[in-house]
């Protein structure tokens, strides 16, 4: 009992490297919030491109599907890997290549990249249930008041949308933060290298259980936010949220 | 001869094997009142929702204003933009679930359409809105969202929000059915207002009082056909096909 104590929860190890682990998680928590608001913004464009309508955008429609579909499906890890690898042997700008934005390196944005890459068609998923779930009198109202599909989508559908899938998007972005220390793989200075490089040197895996204590103070708070969420949403729609006869 | 307002002509409609519209004939002139009877799954709401291409009919002509809005540039099924433009820029229409915009005020439902479709500034919009609800009695809920609402009030921002487009046509999709009884007639007073003021509308209803009442002529719909048509009393009094008779007698029954 002793040794495991030692072994994963020794505090003077922890204090001893407590800024070293905090150093790595802050970079976790830039990659995570990047990440999130790129994947956020990518994942509405394809589920916007998934939702267009008529014969003409057939083609489009069955891109942004083919993306969604692949993309869910490919590891994470190995696309991080073809990324990282590969990307600067392909003739596109250097800048685009081997990005260097923001003062960040280059492992960085490739970690961005892959992760942008997933969690958009996770999202895309996330916006799409958002939008089959706001009632089609809604877009027929929109529709009849001379709105076009997109003016529709805009003002009408995708707020709406939005509003219902806050508590699935933050679990989504739940699973990102903990996706992230994947890109440890690829030397960046996240949490999880750092907890590695101390467990190698000292023997001991304290390090490694304060990056993992870390997360949890973000996480079990965000999961509890959901819950409200949810029975807050949950209370709504039994009102009558979407249009429904109401009694006075 | 001058134009009807609106016009149908041999107007088919299916949804894959059921036909749902036979052969619709009708003509409405400006400023006239037409009440639709028939029993459910008539094809009453699809006549409706074709008037205004929600859902674009297969076959026919439909004239409004001598604009044949069902050939526009393109396939004839299609949605065109021209044509969507004109037609439902002129063509206003009330739903039996009102559907109001839930995360929009009162306020911002009648304004939204005005800007963003017709272009007006923000101020004239707001402006004219509330005095549309002003108009159907709700100028002391401007910024109420409508889960606040009740059906009545629901349904009566409704109105304003169409009328907010300056529609040449009103179309009312049996716009009273969702309501509790005592709510009803808050409702159908604002649409007789609009009626008296000659306002074009056909009504799509079982309110055999307002048809009665307000109605220049009813026509009776069965089985996706007209089946009879003419003035209120003559239709509701003394008609002359058994079907109506049927209909009228199960409807006073209740």
């Amino acid at each position: 009992m002793n040794e495991i104590i030692e072994q994963y929860f020794d505090l003077s190890q922890m204090s001893k490297h407590f800024d070293e682990v905090l150093d790595g998680f802050v970079i976790t928590l830039e990659l995570a919030l990047v990440a999130a608001v790129l994947a956020l913004i990518w994942g509405l464009i394809l589920a916007l491109l998934r939702q267009l309508p008529g014969k003409g955008f057939l083609p489009v429609r069955f891109l942004a599907i083919g993306y969604i579909d692949v993309f869910r499906g490919v590891p994470l890890l190995i696309l991080i890997l073809l990324i990282s690898g590969s990307l600067a042997f392909l003739p596109l700008p250097e800048a685009l290549t081997i990005p260097q934005w923001l003062g960040k390196p280059d492992n960085f944005w490739y970690g961005i990249m892959a992760l942008v890459l997933v969690y958009g068609a996770y999202y895309a998923e996330v916006y799409r249930a958002g939008i089959e779930a706001v009632p089609s009198g809604q877009t027929e109202a929109a529709r009849s008041l001379g709105m076009s599909h997109g003016q529709a989508m805009r003002n009408v559908v995708v707020p709406q949308a939005v509003r219902k899938v806050i508590a699935p998007m933050l679990n989504e972005f739940t699973a990102l933060l903990k996706d992230t220390t994947l890109v440890s793989v690829i030397a960046l200075n996240e949490v999880a290298l750092v907890g590695r490089d101390i467990q190698s040197k000292t023997f001991n895996s304290s390090s490694l259980t304060l990056g993992a204590i870390m997360f949890l103070v973000i996480v079990l708070p965000l999961a509890r936010l959901v819950d409200r969420l949810i029975a807050r949403e949950r209370a709504r729609t039994s009102r009558g949220g979407t249009p429904t006869v109401m009694h006075h | 001869m001058t134009e009807p307002m609106l016009r149908l002509a041999a107007i088919h409609k299916r949804f894959g094997e059921l036909e749902v519209l036979r052969g619709i004939e009708l003509e409405v002139a400006k400023g006239e009142v037409v009440c639709v009877l028939g029993p459910s799954g008539s094809g009453k709401s699809t006549l409706l929702r074709c008037i205004n291409l929600l859902e674009p009919p297969e076959q026919g002509e439909i004239f409004l204003e001598g604009k044949d809005i069902c050939k526009g540039p393109g396939s004839p099924t299609g949605e065109q933009g021209w044509r969507l433009d004109f037609v439902r820029q002129r063509v206003g229409i009330v739903f039996q679930q009102f559907n109001l915009f839930p995360h929009k005020t009162a306020l911002e439902n009648v304004t939204m359409a005005p800007e963003k479709v017709l272009g007006r500034s923000a101020e004239e919009a707001r402006a004219n809105a509330t005095r549309l609800l002003e108009r159907v009695g709700l100028g002391d809920k401007l910024n109420e969202y409508p889960e606040r609402l009740s059906g009545g009030q629901q349904q009566r921002v409704a109105i304003a929000r169409a009328l907010a487009m300056d529609p040449h046509v009103m179309l009312f999709d049996e716009v009273t059915s969702a309501l509790d009884p005592e709510l009803v007639k808050e409702v159908l007073d604002v649409m007789r207002e609009l009626a008296e003021e000659g306002m074009t509308m056909i009504v799509v209803t079982h309110e055999l009082g307002f048809a009665r009442d307000v109605g220049d002529r009813v026509v009776f719909m069965d089985e996706g056909a007209i089946v009879e048509q003419g003035p209120p009393s003559q239709v509701l009094d003394n008609p002359r096909e058994e079907r109506t008779k049927r209909f009228l007698g199960l409807v006073l029954e209740r």
